[in-house]
């Protein structure tokens, strides 16, 4: 399998590659198409004092007075060689203002995704496995309560509840570690909602499998066909879910932020969009879609390591030879 | 100490101690008393009892829903535990099982009573290596050194005939054939040498000659070992030929019970001799008078005035698989005659498949000619090839898959008329209906969805909805493998006589030889892509030239006592 993989990874990284260039293309031509060049306009503007030749810099720097082709190729050159430019707001180079925000944003989203798999892990064993009937059902309602609860009343909520009753955390230090595992659990838990619902359903399939009952009748315990036999098929499909959680997590980062007063990349888009900031913007949106791509590269390339049934050749098409095996009939219909 | 079991297994006294004074040889291995079983109001096996011997086996013989396996999953406590209510009695090897918590219960489990599954293709875990959960069983015997369990783990495959002990031990389910998972769960089954294994079912879900491979490989197993077998079966020939008493349930009540030449030569109920007549081993000649004219004279050498209803002339199909190529035909030719039946017999992976695609227009040849009716196959207009399928049709041999679980059975049955244009709707309407009740369904079941019918009633609609368009030949891929034996003799039945009726041309596709006899005027027997055999049934049954052919003869299950009807 490891020299068919090698190609596999190979193929899924260049597609990868390609899917970000396009990502950046994309919003490049998007912001260009826009009428009234929002660069120029804003540099004309009488209140940021500037004169008409250091307009004419500024429009030379950015290449702006070249054809739309010429600028895309220039900016592309840049973005590939890491200069994302300077934002028109403040200044400073684009890539240390994303730099200054991010491992606050990175911090947040990763303990969310972190918190998210361990709520829905916990959920779905509760519901296989609670003693009580009554205590299953309710817990296996749960994940549409956390769904249709939107992110910033959580958020109000647990703010309400553990910082100005139980003062578990203070608002006023939105970076402290307390405080950062409440921001992360307001969006965590519609997060979790969804791989819950999957984990439940992965679950409840597999249990009912013939490979299950075999291994309880070699004597396994509850405990132990969980661990060894059942939370791996299970949590296979929610690898590629996971990814997709991913980009959730993003844009969920940014109320969130907002809520609890935190400075990261939501702050950040914020004021890029309410201020036309497209140097700022263009890094975000290709900065978003490089996270996201990765997270969905590095999914696709460990699920055939995961999962042995998986074929990591590219598909041909394969002969129709296998005999299907037939079905069993089942002895008692519920 | 009183108690006569395994000394190998001392622990095992000692976790749990045995509720009655003790077992002796005297007293039975696993006695069964006043067992009934209800799933919510419904009960599926009412007051069943029955005794096996130490060292003996027991057939538990019935239709699907006759509650054979609910018994077997209550021996072995498996019944999920939501909605099922169990009462009664069973006691193993001196102790009663059902009063016992399951934290006293589990210590048993696999090392007195080992189970062993109906589809080995399920029955282990399919992102795991066989190995890892080989270990399993391996501690079951008690053995905590890793390196002891592998050496015992690689000794039991080799004794179950496992070829390559190494490679199967780090290989993944999937990587495996049917057959060899079957062995590799028996040895698992055995290697903590349980005194009873129940087998539910455990090569229903396999090819026929690997059937009597896995049967044998019990057998031998249970003389050896002196394990005890509790064997649940549908088929009344491998109960008798492979079990010493047989116990008949029907509807969760024990019809008959007794020792197997009794109930298989002598039967009292009329539920068992209906299970004798349904076997296809037994009857050979069950729908010879049904079928009429078709089997009277002898097609093969009849001089065809009209072309054949299938002529399929030196076909030859290749797959790429990887970067291999598979040959998956080569160079086969044989001949359907107008309204008889003519039989594609081979095991998986023989082509027989691939023969059904390349006839329904699905693959092209890489060479040779296949015409229906005088025209051919392949080379036609997309517009021709519909006309042409007009007169061929398909019923797939799995009714749980073949079938929309979200369309209603009217909605089913129309869909070729709809496809074909006949009629109007009034007329559509009326043609389904009569076809619904040719193929011996109530009207009921037309506003019905294919999850509420059972698995021959489905069988039965996909029939229906293969003829209404009235076709001249009906491919038959394996029709009834995912049937019983009971409902299988029904649906033969059932094909039968529309045979007579319609003038209808079969091609059977089928690895059970003991089917093709009782349905089939002609047969080719395919291996590996190649003809090998070719002829009437009576040549092949009477001299079979093949060494493979043979073997599938072999694998008729045959039985020492007399015939239960005259």
């Amino acid at each position: 399998m490891s020299r068919s993989y090698g190609r596999y990874a190979l193929l899924r990284a260049a597609q990868a590659l390609i899917v970000i260039l396009l990502a950046y293309v994309g919003t490049f031509l998007v912001i260009s198409v826009l009428p009234g060049d929002p660069i120029t306009n804003m540099l004309r503007d009488p209140q940021n004092g500037l004169t008409d030749d250091e307009i004419q810099q500024v429009v030379a720097h950015y290449g702006l007075d070249k054809p739309v082709v010429i600028q895309l190729i220039l900016s592309l050159g840049r973005f590939v060689t890491g200069d994302l430019g300077f934002s028109l707001q403040s200044n400073l180079p684009v890539s240390q203002l994303l730099g200054d925000a991010l491992p606050s944003t990175l911090t947040l989203a990763g303990t969310a995704l972190l918190l998210s798999v361990v709520i829905a892990v916990v959920i779905a064993y509760g519901v296989q496995y609670l003693p009580s009937r009554w205590a299953r059902g309710v817990l296996r309602s749960v994940p549409s309560l956390f769904l249709s609860v939107p992110n910033f009343v959580v958020g109000l909520i647990l703010i309400e509840i553990f910082a100005f009753r139980l003062h578990v955390f203070t608002t006023i230090d939105p970076d402290s570690a307390a405080a950062t595992l409440f921001a992360a659990l307001t969006l965590a838990i519609p997060v979790s909602a969804p791989l819950a619902e999957v984990l439940i359903a992965n679950l409840d399939h597999e249990s009912r499998q013939e490979y299950a009952l075999v291994a309880r009748s070699r004597g396994l315990s509850q405990a132990r066909l969980f661990a060894r036999h059942l939370v791996k098929p299970s949590m296979l499909p929610a690898v590629a879910m996971i990814a997709l959680i991913v980009g959730e997590l993003l844009g969920g980062a940014v109320i969130t932020e907002t809520i609890f007063g935190r400075d990261g990349l939501g702050t950040v888009v914020q004021k890029a969009v309410t201020s036309q900031d497209v140097p700022v913007l263009q890094a975000v949106v290709s900065l978003a879609a490089v996270v996201f791509v990765t997270v969905n590269l590095l999914a696709d390339l460990a699920s055939p390591l995961l999962d042995p049934r998986l074929d990591a050749r590219p598909r041909r098409k394969a002969a129709p030879e296998r005999d299907a095996t037939p079905e069993r009939e089942l002895e008692v219909s519920a | 100490m009183t108690v006569s079991i395994d000394t190998t297994r001392p622990a095992l006294a000692e976790v749990v101690p045995p509720v009655r004074s003790g077992p002796s040889d005297a007293q039975p291995l696993l006695s069964v008393e006043g067992l009934s079983v209800s799933y919510g109001d419904t009960t599926v096996v009412r007051d069943v009892g029955f005794t096996l011997e130490r060292g003996t086996s027991l057939a538990l013989i019935g239709e699907s829903g006759s509650g054979k396996s609910t018994v077997a999953k209550s021996i072995l406590r498996l019944l999920p535990t939501v909605d099922s209510a169990v009462s009664g009695s069973v006691s193993l090897d001196g102790r009663e099982l059902f009063g016992l918590p399951e934290r006293q219960f589990r210590p048993l489990r696999g090392r007195l009573l080992g189970y062993v599954p109906q589809d080995p293709s399920s029955a282990l875990n399919p992102v795991r290596t066989i190995g890892s959960q080989a270990h399993e069983a391996a501690a079951l015997a008690g053995e905590s050194d890793a390196r002891v369990r592998r050496r015992d783990i690689l000794s039991v495959f080799e004794r179950v005939g496992l070829p390559d002990p190494e490679r199967v031990y780090a290989s993944y389910p999937h990587q495996l054939s049917g057959g060899m998972l079957q062995r590799v769960l028996i040895g698992l089954t055995v290697l903590p040498r349980p005194a009873l294994i129940v087998a539910d079912e455990p090569t229903s879900a396999l090819d026929v000659t690997i059937q009597k491979l896995i049967l044998d490989l019990l057998s031998e197993l249970r003389r050896d070992l002196g394990i005890s077998l509790l064997l649940i079966t549908h088929d009344l020939a491998v109960a008798a030929e492979r079990a010493d008493s047989i116990v008949v349930l029907k509807n969760g009540i024990v019809e008959e019970s007794g020792s197997s030449s009794q109930v298989f030569s002598t039967p009292t109920s009329e539920y068992a001799r209906q299970l004798h007549a349904d076997v296809p081993a037994l009857n050979p000649d069950r729908y010879r008078i049904q079928r009429g004219a078709a089997s009277g004279a002898t097609p093969a050498i009849a001089p065809a005035v009209a072309p054949p209803a299938v002529e399929v002339d030196a076909v030859t199909k290749r797959f790429r698989s990887g970067d291999v190529d598979v040959t998956a035909l080569d160079g086969v030719s044989f001949t359907l005659a107008r309204g008889t039946t003519h039989a594609l017999v081979g095991e998986s992976g023989s082509g027989k498949t691939t023969a059904v695609r390349l006839l329904l227009g699905l693959e092209q040849p890489d060479a040779g000619r296949i015409e229906v009716a005088g025209t051919p196959v392949h080379g036609q207009t997309s517009a021709g090839l519909r006309g042409l399928r007009r007169h061929l049709q398909l019923v797939y041999q799995n009714p749980f898959t073949s079938l929309d679980p979200t369309w209603r059975v009217s909605r089913i049955v129309r869909e070729p008329l709809d496809r074909f244009r006949v009629g109007e709707r009034a007329e559509r309407a009326r043609l389904v209906e009569q076809t619904i009740e040719e193929v011996g369904l109530p009207a009921s079941v037309l506003s019905r969805r294919p999850g509420q019918l059972s698995g021959g009633q489905r069988q039965r609609v996909a029939i229906a909805r293969a003829l209404i368009v009235r076709p001249d030949v009906v491919v038959l891929d394996e029709p009834t493998s995912a049937l019983d034996v009971s409902v299988q003799a029904g649906i033969l039945e059932l094909l039968s006589r529309l045979q007579r009726e319609h003038g209808l041309s079969y091609l059977l596709v089928s690895h059970d030889l003991a089917l093709v006899r009782q349905l089939a005027d002609t047969v080719t027997v395919l291996q590996r892509g190649k003809v090998v055999e070719n002829g009437t049934v009576d040549q092949i049954f009477a001299r079979p030239e093949n060494a493979y052919t043979r073997a599938l003869l072999d694998a008729i299950p045959r039985t020492s006592g007399g015939t239960a009807q005259s």
